[in-house]
């Protein structure tokens, strides 16, 4: 009987259950590409939309159309790490969904609150031409979070779901942000989803992207 | 008195396999390889005896130009490891009792 063929005591074979099962499991590495390039992102499109609200200048285009551009590299990225995986886990679908759902939400939301301004804007003219003044309430405040509550959902979900902490706690992050944000000027709201986008993602991609390189670099010195 | 435990699951190897197999979706031969430390023509050897019994899906495409093998775990190959592992719960419950 060959080596290949061996039969095994009760115990080897829970053993080696054991074993292969942690194997699997320790398999795949997150490049952190995508949620650093996301954190990042986010970040300075916040912080360039308060440079304008602050300085009181305006850009000859939204600087939010960058998420739109980012997701061109999004699609190369994903691809890219699609193919270099060898092995396709349960939680890789999930985790598929659960992000797509969240573009869908995100997408969903800039209607919606487009779709409000506009309804917004007759009543708006007409309590200044009534009462001789604009009105003290301003729907962008509100804006922050509402985007926070979703960047939240996701990541945190993540972050439990991989037992990746700080992921976990970047979510949290977004959520208490997202409390504050209720409170504050739009000033302050906008330094908030910076914080939020390095924390939940860009903080986390950069620690995924340096245990995928020593993960790679063992994997490279037990082939050798 | 004590069940037989599955000829086919009760060889190192195969049982490797099967075991990466049922906790991902699907992994390319080269993971498995890669995993049990196996050499490519007995892995061949016992992916096919998988196979046969019906516990594994092989799926052989091309990516890149290069061929490429998928192993995936069927439902028989589930329930399979599943009663091979209470075998072996209830074995050795048992004996430790003894």
């Amino acid at each position: 009987m060959s080596e290949y063929e061996k039969q095994l005591t009760e115990k080897e074979s829970l053993a080696l259950i054991t074993q292969m099962i942690n194997k699997a499991k320790d398999s795949y590495h997150d490049t952190g590409t995508g949620a650093m390039m996301w954190g990042a992102v986010i970040a300075i499109c916040s912080l360039v939309k308060l440079s304008e609200v602050h300085f009181d200048y305006r850009l000859p285009f939204d600087i939010y159309l960058l998420t739109l551009l980012a997701v061109i590299p999004q699609i190369f990225i994903t691809i890219r790490e699609k193919r270099e995986r060898k092995v396709k886990s349960y939680d890789d679908t999930f985790m598929d969904y659960l992000w797509l759902g969240f573009g869908i939400c995100i997408f969903l939301m800039i209607f919606i609150i487009n779709s409000i301004f506009h309804a917004l804007q007759p009543m708006a003219a007409e309590y200044k031409s009534l009462a001789g003044q604009s009105s003290s309430f301003n729907l962008s405040e509100f804006i922050a979070p509402l985007f926070l509550i979703l960047y939240g959902m996701p990541t945190f979900v993540t972050g439990a779901a991989c037992k990746f902490k700080p992921m976990l706690w970047g979510g949290l992050l977004c959520w208490a942000c997202c409390l504050i944000a209720i409170f504050t000027t739009i000033k302050i709201d906008l330094l908030l989803t910076a914080l939020s986008a390095v924390a939940a993602w860009f903080i986390p991609g950069l620690i995924m992207e340096k245990e995928y390189r020593l993960y790679k670099k063992q994997q490279i010195l037990l082939n050798v | 008195m004590f069940k037989d435990l599955d000829p086919i699951l009760h060889s190192q190897l195969r049982l490797a396999v099967i075991s990466i197999l049922i906790s991902v979706k699907e992994a390319e031969f080269t993971f498995l390889k890669e995993k049990t430390n196996a050499t490519a023509g007995n892995l061949s050897v016992q992916i096919q005896k998988l196979k046969d019994a019906g516990y594994i899906d092989v799926i052989k495409q091309f990516k890149d130009n290069y061929p490429q093998t998928i192993c995936r775990i069927t439902r028989q190959g589930i329930n399979a490891f599943e009663d091979y592992v209470k075998s072996l719960q209830t074995y050795l419950g048992q004996k430790i009792d003894l």
